[in-house]
């Protein structure tokens, strides 16, 4: 069986939009992912994890080398490929609602089945009874679940994940960790789970989600190791096994001088 | 300083200014040369009651209000396409820029000649002035559009028409509601001006299209009521006060996703 998705060669260079050089984030890049599989994107500051995702997303293309998804090129955005952003990117001007039914709305979907698929989403999600709240009344934990529910209206083969619980506090990130694993199909079979591209900080939530985890080092960003995470899932509620520590050790180890020199470039 | 102290101070400052200036006025025997506090109450009576006032005051505002709804339809589409079409924008900034740079009253003698006395020619100087703010706050607006919130929409499936109607505009509308406020202000300075410029010959006339701009000409040249004068700027000050309080209120009923 040919791969859901396939990365082939790609690097990227841009033009800063701070100094007007060329950058070069992306060197290289190359692996496939599996339909059901859930793969981690981790690195230090600057290794261009975000930029691969959104190459991926198709708001971008590649400088080199060709992305596929079920054999096809991508060329641009499209609602089999769902994204949630680092910021979440709610629209300020639509409820819970609004956001989580533009999806639909956006292909055509007519209103009494809009209802239908907004009540499962907000249910699934735990923000029932916050339908016409705004994302400003929203806490950012809240704010995170309706992303996400916007994401799953659409169904989409692929779920694309900028740093979703970056801006959470501790105790919020493990339940919406646990909630995102329930969710994803973690404790049900392998055939009823999409395919996740994560980008994240934390290497242990990487570990705890993945099946694996994809190392990047930085400037330009390539391919340290891919680290396949060979734990029994269902996983939630097991994070803080002796074998789980093991894999966040053996990242750290990777990426630990890259994550020092990007804090000291960072500084000077 | 309490609460009740910096309600009573400024109003205490305010009567005993009025009071000065009355006692002033009457001590050196100038009521009529110069306008006072009680001839003033007594013109506003007066041309309360014989109407001239209101329909005056209407007159100018019923313009005001045509003159803004042409600036705001012909201003918020250009911007939209300005905003939105780089080449557009390259195209027709240095004209847009040329002819803002042009003060609305500027054109005054130009608007008579084309459009007469009768009423158009303080049409088109009121939107000609509403037109520009319009014009580069929508510019603006779409400008400053999250481009997280456009890629969300695409990634969603959202074509440019939806993209448009769903993201653009209402990210566009609380800096286009700047843009209202700033044209509104514009449009009421240049209507007083248009009307002042146009002047007595349309209330010789007798036409009913008189502003509060073409009252002031008939106050100053015909009754030289210097009290009247000084009641219509008030009157002008008020509107202007008015229409800046509406339209922040404006502000807030259309757009709620906005904190406060």
């Amino acid at each position: 069986m040919s791969p859901k998705i396939e990365l082939r060669g790609i690097s990227k260079t841009y033009a800063s939009a701070r100094t007007g050089e060329d950058v070069e984030a992306l060197r290289n890049v190359s692996f496939d992912m599996g339909a059901h599989e859930f793969v981690s994107i981790v690195g230090p500051s600057g290794c261009g994890k975000s930029t691969l995702l959104s190459l991926v997303a198709g708001f971008a293309s590649p400088s080199a080398g060709e992305i596929r998804v079920d054999g096809v090129a991508v060329a641009g955005p499209d609602p089999k490929r769902g994204v949630v952003f680092q910021d979440y990117a709610l629209f300020p001007w639509r409820t819970v609602r609004g956001n989580i039914e533009f999806g639909p709305l956006a292909r055509g979907v007519n209103k009494a089945e809009r209802a239908v698929i907004t009540k499962r989403y907000v249910d699934m999600v735990g923000l029932t009874g916050f339908e016409e709240r705004y994302p400003h009344e929203l806490s950012g934990g809240m704010r995170q679940r309706c992303a996400l529910a916007r994401l799953l209206a659409n169904e989409p083969e692929l779920w694309l994940l900028d740093e979703p619980l970056a801006a959470v506090d501790l105790q919020t990130r493990n339940i919406l960790q646990d909630e995102l694993l329930r969710i994803w199909g973690d404790d049900r079979a392998i055939e009823t789970r999409r395919a996740v591209l994560l980008v994240t900080h934390g290497i242990d939530e990487a570990v705890y989600f993945s099946d694996r985890v994809i190392v990047l080092g930085r400037r330009p960003g390539q391919i340290k190791e891919i680290v396949p995470i060979d734990l029994p899932r269902p996983r939630r509620g097991r994070r803080n096994s002796g074998e789980l520590g093991r894999y966040v050790d053996h990242i750290w180890n990777l990426i630990r001088d890259d994550a020092a020199q990007a804090i000291a470039d960072e500084t000077t | 300083m309490t609460q009740t102290q910096r309600t009573l101070l400024p109003l205490l400052f305010f009567t005993a200014l009025i009071a000065a200036w009355e006692i002033a006025m009457r001590g050196f025997g100038q009521a009529g040369l110069v306008p006072g506090p009680s001839g003033i109450v007594v013109a506003a009576l007066r041309t309360l009651g014989d109407g001239s006032l209101w329909s005056a005051t209407a007159g100018s505002l019923q313009r005001v209000a045509i003159g803004f709804a042409i600036g705001a339809g012909l201003g918020i589409p250009l911007g939209l396409v300005m905003g939105m079409l780089a080449p557009v924008n390259r195209a027709l900034s240095p004209i847009v820029d040329s002819l803002r740079s042009i003060a609305p009253i500027a054109w005054i003698p130009m608007a008579l000649l084309w459009l007469g006395i009768r009423g158009n020619a303080a049409l088109f100087i009121v939107a000609y002035a509403a037109f520009f703010p319009f014009v580069v706050n929508t510019i603006q607006a779409v400008r400053l559009i999250d481009r997280n919130l456009t890629h969300a929409a695409r990634a969603l499936g959202a074509g440019n028409w939806l993209i448009l109607r769903a993201v653009v505009l209402p990210s566009a509308i609380p800096s286009i509601l700047t843009g209202a406020r700033i044209s509104m202000a514009f449009a009421w300075g240049s209507i007083i001006a248009a009307e002042l410029a146009m002047g007595i010959k349309v209330t010789s006339g007798g036409s009913a299209a008189v502003g509060l701009g073409q009252l002031m000409v008939s106050t100053l040249y015909i009754r030289r009521d210097v009290d009247a004068l000084v009641l219509y700027m008030i009157v002008i000050g008020l509107i202007s006060l008015g229409i800046d309080l509406l339209m922040r209120r404006l502000q807030r009923t259309l757009t709620p996703w906005r904190q406060a």
